[in-house]
């Protein structure tokens, strides 16, 4: 004799799966084919499995991509694609997830990022290490030959044409990318120029500043 | 043989594995919503693709099938040699050598845009069998802001659908092959383990499940006797080799779980429980029908936590497993002592490794219960307490070296003279055992 507990088990198992069939059928027009799945999709389907449904990710292994400068998302992507930045994080994580973007679907991706509300700063635990970051990305330091980085990162650190917007970033991904720019591991002529003449107290000002923003 | 990580995943969505992992088989939070999305990400456009006329897809099939193999070896070297198995006063050898121990053809992946699936077939070099082993199909659906992913799914073995790594049926231990002498190991006949732990192969059933923004797990199952390799088209006494027995109707299985994420961390709890009806085969040539059917009842807690940093990775696993077994009157007191038994286990884990490539575990395992000396012999305590100690080495993710020490400290209360045969000296330290291992899936 079957338990009235099991009985009712089996039939919300059956009321589910029927659930989802009907559900699967409303939704079948989605393919599977990746290079067909529009941005929503993938957003769903992939990026919001890291960086966030709003491109906010709750990890600082991996960017904040909201209100990204969208050139900037799609030079990177074509990269990834392409297999042209080859930083660890980029090998496992987007090498394989760009692979089969199409430019448009790329296209589309920056914009949705791009058009999501960008992370606020905070105010700083350490204001004298903030001022230092601001005079430092303000000002640079000429006689070492280090670039202000307001020239391609803007004023607050909102971006400029296609440079990156790095206001609202995670610490620690802003650090980790300084340190893989200044070892070479992530390929970039300009930053690899600034970031081998900052120091460790450096990094850690400009971090201290931008975190404001 | 844990499902670990797994290359048909990695070549099915272009991910290394510590997207999914923190060093196999504990998984991330991403590899937690890929086997609750029911393994279906993919990277890879398909090769044959057919739609009907209201565009819907009905065939997609890669370039490339999901296939993999897991492979294991070990060298264990007991500290004490065990006693031969046919001549009084005689020593066995001290160690072994298993090359391979276990290794395992895996298909895995996307089968459409919802459903996926894991097959396993298993060689298990100690018993010198190749069987099936772990098996799920699941079907998953989300609305678009991923807020709420429901599935439904089959499998044959109770808790292997969970993402926690929390149950038996998944371990975080690598090589947990400890090696009883005698006894088959850890959780094997030698040492008691909760009944809920030994139903993989025995069993399959359905479960339908619920993951609610990425943080609340709801899951409920129906498990039916499944004997694996089942000569006869119905449950009899065919099935009811001596030392087995058969689950009888439907057992129900339930988990919950709530996780939290932030920063670096990831954190959860949860409960999870069994309730099963067993006939056992206690004599040569018993039937089903009358037959006599024990309850067992398990509820489980676990917890999870896990610092997933740049550079270095921390969890900290821990479960707590209380059970109900009430015996059928018609056995008490032939085969069992008491009407009813209870039996506790705690098992915690703790691991840490640097940038994926060094690291070390520490698993800890106490049990307790109601003393039964027609269940456990001897003085009849169930009490088993030990230890496991593992260095690791991964000069690459999927080649993994180990070393590992396994303490024994209690062996069913160390009052019975565990080592089955010609035993003298029964110390539980006599079972500690020194293991070299090579895990390793391409």
């Amino acid at each position: 004799m079957r338990s009235p507990a099991v009985t009712s088990l089996i039939v919300a198992a059956i009321v589910l799966a029927s659930t989802a069939v009907h559900d699967a059928q409303a939704a079948a027009v989605v393919p599977p084919d990746p290079s067909a799945l529009n941005t929503k999709q993938l957003v769903s389907n992939a990026c919001s499995k890291c960086h966030g449904f709003n491109g906010i990710s709750i990890s600082p292994l991996f960017p904040n991509l909201a209100g990204q400068i969208p050139g900037y998302i799609e030079t990177e992507l074509k990269l990834f694609r392409q297999r042209g930045r080859s930083d660890p994080h980029a090998r496992a994580f987007m090498w394989g997830i760009a692979r089969a973007l199409t430019d448009e679907q790329i296209k589309g991706l920056a914009q949705y990022f791009s058009s999501q509300p960008a992370a606020k700063g905070s105010g700083s635990s350490n204001p004298a290490l903030a001022d230092r970051g601001k005079v430092l990305y303000e000002n640079g330091t000429p006689e070492r030959d280090i670039e202000a980085c307001t020239v391609c990162h803007g004023h607050s650190g909102e971006g400029v044409n296609t440079q990156p917007r790095i206001a609202g970033q995670h610490r620690d991904y802003f650090v980790l990318e300084m340190q893989q720019f200044r070892s070479g591991l992530r390929e970039n002529k300009v930053m690899q120029h600034v970031s081998e003449k900052l120091t460790d107290d450096e990094i850690a000002a400009l971090v201290e500043y931008i975190s404001t923003k | 043989m844990p499902a670990l990580a797994v290359p048909p995943f990695a070549r099915q969505t272009g991910l290394a594995c510590e997207a999914c992992h923190t060093v196999p088989p504990e998984l991330t939070p991403f590899g937690r919503r890929f086997k609750l999305n029911g393994y279906t990400l993919t990277t890879r456009p398909p090769l044959v693709s057919d739609t009907d006329e209201h565009k819907k897809n009905t065939l997609w099939l890669s370039d490339l099938p999901g296939l993999g193999i897991l492979f294991q070896s070990t060298y264990n070297h007991y500290d004490r040699a065990p006693p031969d198995s046919a001549v009084p006063g005689a020593k066995a050898q001290s160690e072994n050598l298993e090359f391979p121990q276990q290794f395992s053809f895996i298909a895995g992946g996307a089968i459409t845009d919802q459903i996926g699936g894991f097959l396993q077939m298993t060689y298990d070099q100690p018993s010198g069998t190749f069987g099936v082993d772990n098996t799920e199909i699941r079907y998953v659906n989300h609305t678009q802001t991923n807020d709420w992913v429901w599935g439904v799914m089959f499998n044959n073995n109770p808790g292997n659908q969970d993402v926690w790594n929390s149950v038996a049926a998944y371990p975080t231990l690598d090589f947990s092959n400890q090696s009883l002498w005698s006894a088959g190991g850890a959780g094997g006949a030698g040492l008691s383990s909760p009944f809920f732990e030994g139903l993989g192969g025995l069993t399959a059933g359905p479960t339908a499940y619920v993951w609610y923004k990425d943080s609340l797990y709801l899951g409920a199952s129906i498990y039916h006797a499944a004997v694996s390799g089942s000569v006869t088209s119905t449950i009899d006494s065919t099935n009811l080799g001596v030392g087995g027995g058969v689950v009888e109707g439907w057992a129900p299985y339930w988990r919950a779980a709530y996780e939290r994420d932030w920063g670096y961390n990831s954190a959860s709890i949860g409960l999870s429980g069994m309730y099963s009806k067993f006939t056992p085969s206690l004599v040569a040539g018993q039937t089903v029908d009358p037959g006599y059917v024990n309850r067992y009842l398990d509820i489980a807690y676990d917890w999870q936590y896990q610092y997933i940093g740049q550079n270095n990775i921390f969890s900290f696993l821990g479960r707590y497993t209380h059970e109900n077994a009430d015996y059928a009157p018609g056995l008490v007191p032939t085969f069992y002592s008491n009407s009813t038994n209870h039996l506790d286990e705690w098992n915690l884990t703790a691991t840490y490794f640097r940038n994926r490539h060094y690291g070390a575990l520490v698993n800890f395992v106490r049990t307790t219960g109601t003393a039964d000396a027609l269940v456990y012999g001897g003085n009849g305590s169930p009490g088993n307490q030990y230890e496991v100690l593992e260095l690791d080495y991964l000069p690459w993710l999927n080649f993994r070296f180990i070393v590992q020490y396994n303490i024994y400290n209690v062996v069913k209360n160390n009052q019975n003279p565990f080592i089955l045969l010609n035993a003298t000296n029964p110390k539980a330290s006599n079972n500690n055992t020194f293991d070299i291992g090579l895990w390793m899936d391409f």
